[in-house]
């Protein structure tokens, strides 16, 4: 019975202790990952953390001050390449500008030579991701 | 020591140090100083306003881009940092020597940029953040990496932290004294090389490009302006810089985009445009604004 109840109680305590931990979304390691796939000729600009909290939260947005004649470059990572994970550029009257997300397809990164410049919205939103967790680098270049 | 110093400048110089600063005997310094209190706005809101302004390193290198020669004595005086008592005067020129920094680096100067550096260490210390501020890590990274991205990626992620730590601590005020800082000071280098070279187009277009950034900073300060006696007179100070950019005209048209694949990547064709007009003019009032708020800020 003592050993039952220990077993019990091991299990007890290792489910509440490992269940968050599994729940967390390392987005630092993603981002991490994604500094070293930025194209060359960029330079660093922001990271953003992708954190949908298990699907919980279906969308992440950022917002950025982009400069015509500048030509940035964004990338995305997950837990086994993109896991799904889709982001989106809108001008600031949330029109569509880019999306690495287009003919069923997940792009890792998307070029940007920006013409225009203005306030943009980035937003990472999910489909079919098993992680809802990813890290993402903005890099730009004259 | 280039991508050291390179690796400070979009963020205002924040510090490189993974380990956790020891904060501890400064929290009863910042307890005492939590007169000022927090505006009616959510810290979230602050932040988010706060990331989206660009770093000002972005027009140093358009500086260098476009052939512009280094002239340092468009920059404060490194050696002013005696003049500087109040958190006020500490955190806003914290930010233009972050400025500074970032323009002396680009055009490698090396013995300035060390100047500016021993500037914002002082300063730093001043305003109790100097924990997030190490510079043996500096130099560690210094002759250890090559690789300059990652230098920036710690430092972004150093000034999330201290920006989090102000926020925590009911200071976010000197965050936003530290941007509006590196903001003015970028602007007042732009303005100075633009008065030399009036023909300069790109340059015209960057200081014009400059009312989004205002608007933004302009936000920032009003949310603080009753609350911190010292940020409510400068924001009456950027009064007239305000009503000059008003008078820039920013014609912005959308046309849909065109995607395309590219080696696998997704290359946007931006078929949007900005147009900006801003008469001679309106461009010498903006510089002449800008002096005026820099040089009360600075003295």
């Amino acid at each position: 019975m003592k050993n039952l109840l220990f077993v019990f109680l091991f299990l007890a305590f290792g489910l509440v202790a490992v269940s968050p931990a599994q729940a967390q979304c390392n987005s630092d390691g993603f981002t991490d990952t994604c500094l070293g796939s930025l194209k060359d000729g960029f330079t660093f600009l922001k990271s953003f953390k992708i954190d949908g909290q298990g699907g919980a939260k279906q969308k992440v947005e950022y917002s950025y001050v982009f400069s015509k004649d500048t030509k940035y470059y964004i990338n995305v990572c997950g837990q086994n390449g993109v896991d799904g994970i889709i982001v989106t550029m809108y001008d600031s009257n949330r029109k569509l500008v880019a999306t690495n997300h287009a003919n069923g397809k997940f792009y890792p990164g998307i070029t940007y030579p920006c013409n225009a410049t203005g306030i943009y919205y980035i937003t990472f939103t999910f489909k079919d991701s098993e992680n809802y967790c990813g890290g993402s680098v903005l890099g730009f270049s004259r | 020591m280039r991508k050291l110093i390179l690796g400070l400048l979009p963020f205002m110089f924040w510090a490189c140090s993974d380990k956790k600063p020891n904060t501890e005997n400064l929290d009863a310094e910042f307890e005492a100083q939590q007169e000022t209190s927090a505006p009616e706005v959510s810290q979230d809101v602050i932040e988010g306003i706060i990331q989206q302004i660009p770093s000002p390193l972005e027009i140093s290198f358009l500086l260098k881009d476009q052939g512009v020669k280094y002239n340092n004595e468009f920059l404060n005086d490194p050696k002013a940092t005696s003049n500087y008592n109040s958190d006020f005067q500490k955190a806003i020129n914290l930010g233009i020597y972050g400025t500074d920094l970032g323009y002396t680096n680009i055009y490698e100067q090396n013995q300035d940029a060390i100047y500016y550096l021993q500037s914002i260490q002082k300063l730093s210390e001043g305003l109790n953040i100097g924990q997030f501020f190490n510079f043996k890590e500096i130099k560690r990274l210094a002759t250890n990496s090559s690789n300059l991205d990652s230098l920036l990626l710690t430092t972004t992620k150093n000034f999330n932290s201290i920006n989090a730590y102000l926020q925590q601590k009911k200071r976010a005020n000197l965050s936003v004294l530290l941007l509006t800082g590196g903001w003015l000071e970028a602007l007042h280098i732009t303005t100075k090389v633009a008065e030399s070279d009036v023909s300069n187009q790109g340059l015209i277009d960057k200081i014009g490009e400059q009312k989004i950034i205002l608007d933004q900073v302009k936000l920032l300060l009003d949310f603080y302006k009753t609350s911190d006696p010292n940020i409510g007179q400068l924001r009456k100070d950027f009064e007239p810089l305000i009503e000059a950019f008003n008078q820039v005209e920013f014609i912005y048209t959308y046309h849909e985009p065109e995607m395309k694949e590219v080696d696998g990547e997704m290359v946007i064709i931006d078929n949007s445009t900005t147009e900006i007009k801003i008469t001679p003019e309106i461009l010498a009032k903006i510089g002449s604004e800008t002096q005026k708020i820099r040089a009360n800020v600075t003295k």
